[in-house]
């Protein structure tokens, strides 16, 4: 605690206490008689001692904190009231009262440190995540770009082979073949075309497949529809159900209309409570009116594949044609 | 399979540019079934940027990726200067395609099929001749703008 004389020139100090004494390390003769500027140093903001300056010539009071000097040189966060004490002729005196702040400031810089390191470390760990995340999209992008690239040659291949083999069962099992790989890669290349890698739209699917068939087809005497809902299945499943809806449509067109016979095939897609069923239909001539296919790999084929995704199937005979019915059990969508 | 419709005059002279020989062998059989006429493969980029000056095709199907990197975009734009050739991407790799599309007028995805294929040359054949009514086949994506 300081008092100074606000009417002696230069506003010298008058009395100083013990802790004032203590904190700065003066004797009082050494103190009383001069102006406390005498604690400032190098450090000490030359903002701060002006608003000092401007408070005591406009007799204001004051709280401020400011960077004082002990007497050894050792610096010290002084915080300070200043409050100027008047009587009839004006301020007599400025009373301050102080206390040392320097342990809060060194609190405050610790913590600031601190923080600035947390904050460093945060950034460098996200920028690694990203490189990493960058690095995997990277490596996701080129195993898809193999993968499609890869089933196009498969597929020129056997198309190639077919192209050179004369006409007969041979050739019609390059190209039953080559058309089982084109269902995959429609599938395949639908499956990370709306980003989401984890979801394949039977929809979509559906479209596309039956454009591609019907292509194929004369569209005077055969023709399949379709009328399959949007579901989103697991992309683990995009395969086989391609392959099951293919092999069942092109078993139809197959077997269904011998002897330039007439028909359509319609494939119809529901989703039911736990997952969702398919039916494959024609107007063919039936089950048991055509002749016994002692090789029957397509059947043992769409077998295979329902036992694999766990569903049931049924084949019925139908008045007219074949019916299959399908029913396949679903993850809940995410 | 190939509808092997391309009337005579919608018969296209097309310069293949792929790196995978099987793919281009039998893109080619495919081409031809469809009517049109193969002028060249071409699997490194200055093998097409050259095959393309000399031969100037009406069409230029172009792969991403070739023997010598993703060069393709380069030939896309090298072939598109010349306004006698409209240039298709045919890539597993269409997110590498810029924006501009390099001079292509779109993309086929690989695996493609016959019939998207077959339907995109149609396509451009009637853009060439200036008949604008057929809409653009699905599987076909076409440059923006």
């Amino acid at each position: 605690m300081v008092i100074t004389d606000a009417r002696a020139p230069d506003n010298p100090v008058a009395w100083a206490n013990e802790a004032f004494l203590q904190a700065t390390g003066y004797e009082a003769a050494e103190i009383v008689g001069r102006n406390c500027r005498m604690l400032q140093g190098p450090a000490t903001d030359r903002a701060t001692v002006a608003r000092i300056r401007a408070a005591i010539q406009a007799a204001e009071p004051l709280s401020v904190e400011l960077l004082n000097y002990r007497k050894d040189g050792t610096p010290f966060w002084n915080a300070m009231t200043i409050t100027p004490v008047s009587d009839a002729q004006g301020v007599a005196f400025y009373y301050a009262a102080q206390a040392d702040m320097t342990h809060t400031h060194q609190r405050e810089v610790t913590m600031r440190g601190t923080n600035d390191e947390l904050e460093r470390l945060v950034d460098a760990r996200t920028h690694a995540l990203s490189a990493a995340l960058e690095q995997k999209t990277a490596l996701l992008h080129e195993v898809d770009h193999r993968v499609k690239n890869n089933l196009q040659v498969i597929s020129s291949l056997m198309l190639l082979k077919a192209r050179r083999t004369p006409e007969g069962e041979a050739r019609d099992a390059l190209q039953g073949m080559a058309e089982r790989i084109g269902a995959l890669s429609t599938a395949h290349r639908l499956l990370y075309s709306e980003g989401d890698c984890a979801h394949f739209n039977l929809g979509d699917f559906a479209a596309e497949f039956l454009a591609d068939m019907n292509a194929g087809l004369d569209p005077e005497r055969h023709r399949i529809e379709a009328d399959v809902e949007p579901i989103a299945v697991a992309a683990a499943m995009a395969a086989p159900l391609a392959l099951l809806i293919h092999e069942l449509t092109a078993n139809a067109l197959r077997h269904a209309f011998p002897d330039a016979r007439e028909g359509r095939v319609s494939i119809a897609a529901r989703r039911t409570e736990c997952g969702m069923h398919l039916t494959i239909q024609d107007d063919g001539i039936g089950l048991g009116a055509a002749p016994p296919n002692p090789a029957g790999f397509g059947r043992n084929l769409v077998e295979m594949v329902v036992r694999q995704m766990r569903g049931t199937i049924a084949w019925r005979d139908g008045g007219p044609g074949t019916s299959v019915e399908i029913d396949i059990p679903l993850q809940p969508a995410a | 399979m190939g509808t092997g419709n391309a009337a005579a005059d919608s018969a296209l002279r097309i310069l293949v540019v792929e790196d995978e020989a099987l793919i281009a062998l039998e893109l080619e059989c495919l081409l031809d079934d469809l009517g049109h006429v193969t002028v060249g493969i071409a699997g490194t980029s200055a093998e097409a940027i050259a095959l393309g000056r000399s031969m100037a095709p009406d069409v230029a199907l172009v792969d991403v990726h070739l023997v010598d990197g993703p060069t393709g975009i380069e030939v896309a734009r090298a072939l598109s200067e010349d306004r006698r050739t409209t240039v298709v991407f045919m890539t597993a790799n269409a997110k590498r395609i810029p924006t501009d599309f390099a001079g292509a007028i779109g993309v086929i995805a690989k695996p493609y099929s016959e019939r998207v294929v077959a339907s995109t040359l149609d396509y451009v054949a009637d853009r060439r001749a200036g008949r604008s009514g057929e809409a653009c086949p699905d599987g076909f994506l076409p440059a923006p703008g």
